[in-house]
């Protein structure tokens, strides 16, 4: 790491004396929504479990929270958390301050507003009607603008870096920001000049590519500062962190149609989208190779080691629903998961339990650092990892299961609809007692985050 | 080529966007281009190339009752989608008549598109005609009565107002009928 190589030149120059007051205000603010929007989420868990539940409230329907649940998570806490641990990475990858802490306060305070703004709308129905593109068209023009401020002070910050060799961490940063804009604006703004298949095409293209090229390449990027930092040991290999790059930045953008696999789109469509997904394998592989061969020898430190459980299950989990997406592609398989409740399972264990585990890592690791203090309770901490990979498995395998086996019946035609409905019934009930004890890590993990912030003057050092 | 990105911010930047750009314009800007049934709204009036039938364009009321569908997110538990397999053809079909698949050209008019992606409920792309008003009205009102074991949310609000509960059956009724699949013409209306 360039951190490492050049530290012996940084102790000549005065040390840079980060503010992070924008990655503070980021991290605190997407934690926030992390426990608001849980609350949503085990809400949608019970609806399924008991359909009358708030039923008769128009604004609390499941039609409505639903996109409150998605939307919250993936841009309330998921992206705003990755913003914010960007903010605070980069800098020091660089070994500058943040080009200006104003402009990202800024940042901070339109996010806010947008992610308020979202909870409005949808709530009131305001929706345009396609995936994780819910939000009305006044908000999307506000995140591109959070967008484009984020970019700047990042891009900023890059072009004044006191270190020439640029670590991996940040052609993750720059290829996040760069594709972000890209992808969004295909699924926010050029959808609203197509009709039909033409518009579910660039939908499925900004759907797939939010994961791939949004979470996907923020998340990689703390995962390869914080996994080599929390255990203190060199990256195994620059060459294959520059193939799972390349190769990731070649390959992902071609998938988007596999979500209409056997639908109404062209089969020569469907079957590129295939074939780019099996070479998904390639970047995830070279990635989580890397990770692995970077812990050899130092596995005993998952003992004791909070931000290194999650980072490390993060990193299984990336393995196993990137081995899942290619999977899936395949027509045979397809015919059997597409639509069935194993596509949430999938979705929670790459949104969830890879991205958000590498988050959530993240955010112990800067928080305690960011106010100069210590963890307020690293027993709480293991506690929120335990209770969330408990949860989590059992949310995902249950969900795996039971799609699975759903997709059977549906195979069948004489069995009616109805019946592969009830037959989900304790599959939907396990997933809501999953997600309670995945709620009560995130609460965990928010009072532990929270306690530290507020309560750290009794551990000023 | 790659190794220069290592130091340079300016080639790190177009590398990525060249690479991005490959697969994305060709998977996005290129297929309408080539398939043409994309864009042509369905028409077809010799029975021995399928079901014939005509796509029209939304009308007012039914444009309100899509609205309203949604407003309140139906597509994220009804997928509107017949694929190329046996079993949606039956599940789709109707009284012993397998559904045709769906095909590009029927959904030429809808905006935002309602093929969804999760079938928490059953797929509705062949639903138009299936159900009368009266089975409509009750249904929303409480979805077991009708059907028990189902776990779809009740939607008072709907099926008490008048204007709204008329728009989305509306709409509902138009549902894979481009295609004039029933040899019996026994719509409900």
């Amino acid at each position: 790491m360039p951190e490492i190589s050049a530290s012996g030149a940084a102790a000549a120059k005065p040390a840079v004396v980060h503010a992070d007051t924008t990655a503070k205000w980021f991290v605190v603010s997407a934690i926030s929504y992390f426990f608001l929007v849980g609350i949503i989420a085990i809400t949608i868990a019970a609806k399924f479990v008991w359909p009358e539940l708030l039923g008769t409230v128009a604004p609390l329907s499941y039609g409505r929270l639903r996109p409150l649940h998605v939307n919250g998570m993936l841009f309330g806490w998921l992206l705003a958390a990755d913003m914010g641990i960007s903010y605070y990475i980069v800098p020091r990858l660089c070994g500058v301050k943040l080009w200006s802490e104003k402009l990202g306060m800024a940042t901070a305070a339109l996010w806010n507003i947008i992610i308020l703004g979202a909870v409005v709308s949808l709530m009131a129905g305001w929706n345009q009607g396609l995936e994780y593109a819910e939000l009305p068209l006044p908000l999307d023009v506000l995140v591109v603008i959070a967008w484009v401020m984020f970019g700047i002070n990042i891009f900023a910050t890059i072009a004044t870096r006191r270190y020439q060799q640029m670590y991996v961490s940040l052609w993750y940063t720059m290829g996040t920001i760069l594709w972000t804009a890209f992808v969004y604006i295909t699924g926010n703004f050029a959808t609203e000049f197509t009709t039909g298949v033409n518009q579910a095409n660039l939908n499925w293209m900004y759907v797939h590519n939010a994961v791939g090229l949004i979470f996907t390449p923020v998340g990689l990027a703390i995962a390869y500062y914080f996994i080599p930092k929390s255990s203190e040991t060199p990256l195994y290999s620059h060459k294959l962190s520059m193939i799972g790059f390349w190769s990731l930045s070649f390959v992902y953008v071609w998938t988007g149609a596999h979500h209409m696999l056997h639908g109404p789109i062209s089969q020569w469509l469907q079957t590129i989208a295939i074939t780019f997904s099996v070479m998904l394998l390639i970047p995830v592989w070279a990635v989580v190779y890397n990770f692995f061969a970077t812990m050899k020898g130092q596995w005993h430190q998952l003992r004791d080691n909070v931000p290194l459980k999650f980072l490390m299950s993060g990193t299984v989990f990336y393995l196993l629903t990137c081995f899942q997406g290619p999977m899936h592609s395949l027509r045979s398989v397809n015919a059997i998961v597409s639509k069935t409740d194993w596509i949430p399972g999938h979705a929670h264990m790459a949104v969830l339990g890879a991205f958000s585990f590498f988050a959530i890592a993240g955010s112990y690791y800067i928080v305690p650092r960011m106010w100069n203090t210590k963890l307020y309770s690293d027993v709480l901490a293991n506690w929120s990892f335990w209770m969330m990979i408990l949860g989590g498995l059992g949310f995902f395998v249950t969900l795996w299961l039971g799609g699975f086996w759903q997709g059977w019946q549906w195979n069948n035609p004489s069995i009616p609809f109805i019946d592969t409905v009830v037959a989900l019934k304790p599959i939907w009930l396990v997933r809501f007692c999953s997600g309670v004890l995945i709620f009560s890590g995130i609460v965990m993990f928010a009072y532990n985050v929270m306690a530290t912030v507020i309560g750290r003057r009794s551990y000023v050092q | 080529m790659f190794s220069k990105a290592d130091n340079s911010a300016a080639w790190a930047v177009v590398l990525a966007l060249v690479l991005f750009f490959i697969g994305g314009s060709i998977t996005t800007v290129v297929p309408p281009l080539v398939d043409k049934s994309w864009g042509r709204p369905f028409s077809n009036q010799d029975p021995s190339k399928g079901p014939t039938g005509h796509l029209r364009p939304y009308t007012a009321l039914e444009l309100q009752g899509r609205g309203i569908y949604v407003r309140e997110g139906c597509w994220y538990c009804h997928t509107q989608q017949t694929r190329t397999l046996v079993a949606d053809t039956k599940r789709s079909g109707w009284r012993g008549v397998d559904s045709p698949i769906s095909t590009p050209d029927e959904f030429v008019y809808d905006k935002p598109h309602m093929f969804g992606t999760k079938r928490t409920g059953p797929d509705l792309s062949r639903v138009g005609g299936k159900y009368d008003t009266q089975w409509h009205r009750t249904h929303f009102r409480n979805p077991r009565d009708l059907v028990p074991g189902s776990v779809m949310p009740p939607f008072p609000w709907i099926a008490n107002n008048d204007a709204e509960f008329r728009a989305l059956v509306a709409y509902i009724q138009t549902l894979g009928r481009a295609k004039d699949w029933r040899p019996d013409k026994d719509y409900e209306k």
